[in-house]
């Protein structure tokens, strides 16, 4: 049985009635899809298909071998590096200055990180030295964007075989969107960027590095932060993915405030809590009600120090961030002190492995200015 | 390999059987041949501008469940549902996101001036867009799906998972309750 049929049960005047209203409902025209959605809709299967062919685990003792190298290079790198960088915020930026490589990069192996991040500490250091009133730091980010650009492989990332790949593809095109000001010769570069974040976002609007899943909010924030600025910058292409990534933002903070790795993870991360509210606040502040829902997440975070044994500057540089842009400078500001005091202590960071001293100068000259 | 224009003329089941050995261009043909479809059937359950984004999230389940698709179901029966799903979904976020909201205090944005879709009306005229957001879910999916879509009520049935007689106490009040709300206007 159909529409038709059923009406034709009904008594004369209501079946005349419905058939009417009926043929009304469906004189309205329908609504064309866009030129382009079905390619993007390929992209995104084409995306997934992708992530399920690269999965592929490693066994566990491959891991924990990993692990304890990672770990012991670490170590020694520490105590042959010496525990603590300058305190200053000068002798900070003069250090990560120093500390480039000849080809541009900065290579995070060196100082106890892994080799496998070097485009995203080369954008993490960047982006500090652009925050920087130097003008004697501008030759080292000439030649710091031009080794970005050079690392860009055909499909439009920045290096990289396994999950760093993504890591290392977000925040090297949030550095290139940041630093694009005055370079024309990025603007391919970072085209051919945005291309491929889109081409990696998920249907749900979020980017992961694991297959079938709607995205992780420490991902999808930086990649959100990098389609803003490139928005920002006349990349009209990054409009769709930002307002979609925006959108997976908003979704996943929880009714108390709190954002969380993914949607379904059971604890709260104060990382990526402060990481979204600094994102909804700065890059959602073209629509309505994000800024002041990064508020209210922000709202929810304490900038009281907290009494950990590892230090944590990618929690304390988000926190910082999200402190100042929702308007508390005042707990910014001792956030700040902490981290400043960590590093002077020599405290070992958790993210040691990843970036070493690199990452944890970058982040507190970013978190101070 | 079938060429793409054979491929367009097969029809549904044959080319998801195809897609579930993950044959690229088989699953383009269904995408190509079933966006519209999908595009209008979020469009007029009230989203405003992101139901292109809805038409990928179902697509790409399509594509995740693919596996789960058999032959005996009729291909338009098993896009609905997912549909259906990720409609589902998007209500429950929209809920969590309003309970949340309402916590907020009222911001207005200096830059922002409350959107006006640029369709609005498009649903027929002036009234047939409000009236139809006036219904209650589970009516309007009828309305939708018997109306729009004409689909057969036992097709209906299978997709909502309610019996076809609800299906036909529901298109009746549905369509009292549209018929009264333009009588109002």
């Amino acid at each position: 049985m159909k529409l038709t049929a059923h009406l034709n049960e009904l008594d004369a005047s209501d079946a005349a009635a419905f058939r009417k209203l009926a043929e009304r409902l469906r004189s309205v025209p329908d609504r064309e899809p866009s030129a382009d959605l079905a390619d993007r809709i390929l992209a995104a299967v084409d995306a997934e298909r992708g992530r399920s062919r690269r999965r592929t685990p490693a066994p566990w003792w491959g891991v924990a071998a990993a692990a304890l190298l990672v770990a012991a290079l670490s170590l020694f790198s520490v105590f042959r590096q010496g525990r603590t960088c300058g305190a200053s915020a000068e002798d900070g930026l003069a250090w990560l200055a120093a500390a480039q490589e000849p080809d541009g990069t900065w290579s995070p192996a060196k100082y106890g990180g892994s080799e496998a991040y070097r485009p995203a500490l080369t954008a993490l250091s960047a982006l500090a030295l652009a925050r920087g009133t130097e003008e004697r730091y501008a030759p080292h980010l000439k030649r710091a964007c031009a080794a970005l650009a050079s690392l860009q492989t055909a499909d439009g990332a920045f290096g990289g075989q396994s999950r760093e790949r993504l890591y290392n593809h977000a925040l090297t095109t949030f550095a290139l969107a940041t630093l694009y000001s005055g370079q024309p010769a990025l603007k391919p570069v970072l085209a051919r960027a945005i291309a491929f974040s889109r081409a990696q976002q998920t249907a749900e609007g979020g980017w992961d590095y694991e297959p079938r899943s709607e995205g992780n909010a420490a991902l999808t924030a930086w990649q959100v932060r990098a389609l803003a600025c490139a928005g920002r910058n006349g990349f009209g292409e990054a409009a769709v993915p930002l307002r979609k990534g925006l959108r997976w933002l908003r979704g996943s903070t929880r009714e108390d405030g709190s954002v969380a790795y993914h949607r379904e993870s059971f604890s709260r991360s104060d990382s990526l809590t402060a990481l979204a509210a600094y994102t909804l606040i700065t890059a959602g502040d073209a629509f309505p009600g994000l800024p002041a829902l990064g508020r209210h997440v922000a709202g929810t975070l304490s900038a009281a120090p907290a009494s950990e044994e590892v230090a944590d500057c990618y929690r304390d540089y988000v926190k910082a961030l999200a402190f100042e842009s929702a308007g508390s400078g005042a707990q910014a500001a001792a956030v700040r002190q902490q981290m400043v005091a960590r590093q002077k202590a020599g405290r070992r960071d958790q993210w040691q492995s990843v970036g070493g001293r690199l990452y944890t100068t970058a982040l507190t000259q970013l978190a101070a200015r | 390999m079938i060429p793409y224009a054979q491929l367009t003329e097969m029809d549904d089941a044959a080319l998801m059987l195809r897609a579930r050995d993950d044959d690229r261009e088989a699953f383009a043909v269904l995408v190509k041949r079933h966006q519209k479809m999908l595009l209008n059937f979020f469009a007029r359950s009230g989203v405003q501008y992101d139901y292109e984004d809805l038409v990928q999230q179902t697509f790409l389940r399509l594509y995740r469940y693919r596996d789960r698709y058999v032959v005996t179901a009729k291909f338009t029966t098993f896009l609905f549902l997912l549909a259906r799903q990720v409609w589902i979904d998007e209500l429950r976020r929209r809920k969590r996101h309003e309970r949340l909201a309402e916590g907020l205090a009222a911001e207005p944005h200096p830059d922002h001036v409350a959107p006006v879709a640029a369709d609005a009306g498009a649903a027929g005229g002036m009234d047939l867009g409000p009236a139809l957001a006036s219904l209650p879910e589970s009516l309007r999916q009828v309305v939708e799906l018997g109306v729009y879509q004409d689909l057969p009520y036992a097709e209906i049935a299978d997709i909502l998972k309610i019996p076809v007689g609800t299906v036909k106490s529901r298109m009746f009040n549905a369509l009292a309750k549209l018929r009264a709300y333009l009588e109002e206007k």
